[in-house]
């Protein structure tokens, strides 16, 4: 096929342009404009924004500054938040695809049911969530109430329960994704091997330790990796659940900086923030990536 | 695995039971209340089954929020951005798929890299870039469909591209070359044979497109207005500072998911397939 290969440069042509204006130009843009003090004064012509060099980062970065703390919160928000949406709802998705993996009438039927909640968009999703997490008129205190485990009711909305709102409703979302696929690495374990496992007198926690486990383990470790990317592009829970503030407990970075950028107008800072976001992924990623040994390419 | 014995099988069910509760219970929630009263909704004894049965909410919701003008707008955008993506990505993944080439790996990684970076590192520069458009070139950009359209199939672009390449590579390469030795010329085996043989592939491609098109807030909140606005966002005004209204913003998400749920209910199978192929394969 060696032949044609200038034509594979055909193929892939419009694609690349449309990557190179959608993504690397305002990626490029973006890094540009953090070293500005873009505002509502210059956003008509970003060139005139006066460059400040590293100003912007050294706000975000520090600590010390009301912006810097806010951002380090934001982040320390996330990674709690993430830690438990993933985990928790890795030991959902795995308890319910080796459920699923079990032979049943209507196995197909359910395996679509469960999906729901991943197709359902988030910004529905998350809408009843906020409805039923109402204090005062919601669902979930009244259950809460009746099943005694709360005596009063609890706000969920506002102040410190806040992050837990949010974990709950986004391990609700989130885990069909993970059974989805776990059940598809399941479905590709040999059942003799269980068998012959059986007659070596493995009981079930020896089977799923040294049998299923190894062989779910690179459909695991992908799974992993996107959860904790896609973690960092907590967005829509946040801003459906709590509006455009949500307050101190529950503030990811993509909170922040949407709100430095388009209600206070900082730009700039805005930018640089997403930057270092950009770096803190990267970094993340690259520890996970080293651990794990996952190969990216083929 | 064996046979279940009974004790076995009633646990089973009961666990599947279980399951099904907590995923549909809050779907029951959500219908059930867009058939409440006000009142109703309001009262201090919320309950599953609603007292007096209304449509009261379904007949207001268009009347508190133009809900279906941003019904509509999101019907142009993600349409749009369906069949832009569509079309970039049966000629990228076929690329990718059938030829070797300088900076395959290259291109791979960066589609992968793409993919993973969060919305919010866009957001800031597509709306610089799209004031310095309109205030240089002339062109409107935010608050426009071909903007946003724009903006969508951007975001869908590279995991329509892996997703889709998954699906040709399973599609064997003697396909096209006995097409080839028939005298086709390669676009003429692309879209002639190719194409028709990939049908659940691009049909799951072009699904996510939409999906994503249509759920997206982060981009619709800085570059839509009024005009433009999306549902997803849109959804959003029934409740202000002064005033909740649940029951009509139940009843207009139930509207809201409805093209979701039908595509997912009539492509289901393909949907599955292209998402444990784009996740496993990746």
């Amino acid at each position: 096929m060696k032949k044609y290969r200038s034509l594979a440069y055909l193929f892939i042509l419009p694609a690349v342009v449309a990557m190179i204006f959608v993504h690397i130009v305002p990626m490029a843009w973006g890094i540009m404009i953090s070293f500005r003090d873009l505002n509502v004064f210059n956003i008509r012509d970003w060139t005139t924004a006066p460059f400040v060099g590293l100003d912007n980062y050294k706000k975000g970065f520090n600590p010390v500054t009301t912006i810097g703390q806010r951002f380090w919160q934001s982040v320390y928000n996330n990674l709690v938040f993430g830690f438990f949406t993933i985990s928790i709802g890795f030991v959902i998705a795995m308890g319910v695809a080796l459920l699923l993996n079990q032979p049943f009438y209507g196995r197909t039927f359910v395996r679509g049911l469960i999906l729901i909640p991943y197709i359902t968009p988030d910004v529905v999703v998350y809408n009843f969530w906020r409805f039923i997490f109402q204090a005062r008129i919601g669902i979930f205190n009244e259950m809460l109430l009746k099943l005694g485990i709360i005596q009063e009711r609890v706000i969920w909305l506002v102040g410190s329960n806040t992050i837990w709102t949010a974990i709950i409703a986004a391990i609700w979302k989130g885990w069909p994704f993970g059974a989805l696929i776990l059940l598809a690495g399941l479905q590709t374990i040999p059942t003799e091997l269980y068998e012959a496992a059986k007659i070596d007198g493995a009981n079930w926690w020896q089977r799923f330790r040294y049998v299923t486990i190894p062989f779910l383990q690179p459909v695991i470790k992908t799974l992993m990796i996107m959860n904790i990317l896609w973690n960092f592009h907590a967005y829509n829970q946040f801003r459906v659940l709590f509006g455009d503030d949500p307050g101190r407990y529950a503030e990811v970075p993509s909170t922040l900086i949407m709100r430095e950028a388009f209600n206070f107008f900082r730009y700039g800072l805005g930018s640089a923030l997403s930057v270092i976001l950009m770096l803190i992924m990267l970094a993340i990623t690259l520890i996970y990536l080293s651990l794990f040994k996952v190969r990216v390419v083929e | 695995m064996g046979k279940r014995t009974p004790i076995q099988n009633i646990l089973f069910y009961t666990a599947i039971i279980l399951v099904l509760l907590f995923v549909l219970a809050p779907y029951v929630w959500m219908v059930s209340s867009s058939f409440k009263t006000t009142l109703e909704i309001q009262g201090m004894k919320p309950s599953w089954i609603p007292q007096t049965f209304t449509l009261e909410n379904y007949r207001r919701m268009g009347k508190t929020v133009p809900i279906f003008k941003f019904f509509l707008n999101s019907l142009i955008i993600s349409s749009g951005s369906m069949i832009c993506s569509v079309i970039l990505s049966v000629l990228a993944a076929y690329g990718i798929s059938r030829f070797r080439f300088v900076g395959k790996n290259l291109y791979i990684v960066t589609l992968l890299s793409t993919q993973m970076l969060p919305g919010i590192l866009f957001v800031i520069p597509y709306f610089v870039m799209f004031t310095w458009i309109k205030n240089k070139l002339g062109i409107p950009m935010a608050n426009t469909y071909h903007g946003m359209i724009f903006t969508y199939t951007s975001f869908a672009l590279p995991f329509s591209i892996l997703m889709l390449r998954s699906y040709l590579d399973s599609v064997p390469r003697e396909i096209d070359e006995q097409a080839l030795i028939d005298g086709c010329s390669r676009a003429q085996a692309l879209f002639r044979v190719i194409i028709p043989l990939a049908k659940p592939g691009i049909t799951a491609v072009g699904i996510y497109s939409f999906i994503m098109g249509w759920n997206e807030i982060l981009f619709a909140t800085v570059l839509t207005r009024t005009d433009t606005r999306t549902i997803s966002l849109g959804l959003l005004q029934y409740i202000t500072q002064n005033e909740a209204r649940w029951g009509e913003m139940m009843a207009a998400c139930i509207i809201s998911s409805l093209p979701i749920i039908i595509l997912f209910t009539l492509y289901q199978k393909h949907i599955v397939q292209g998402l444990v192929a784009g996740a496993t394969k990746g």
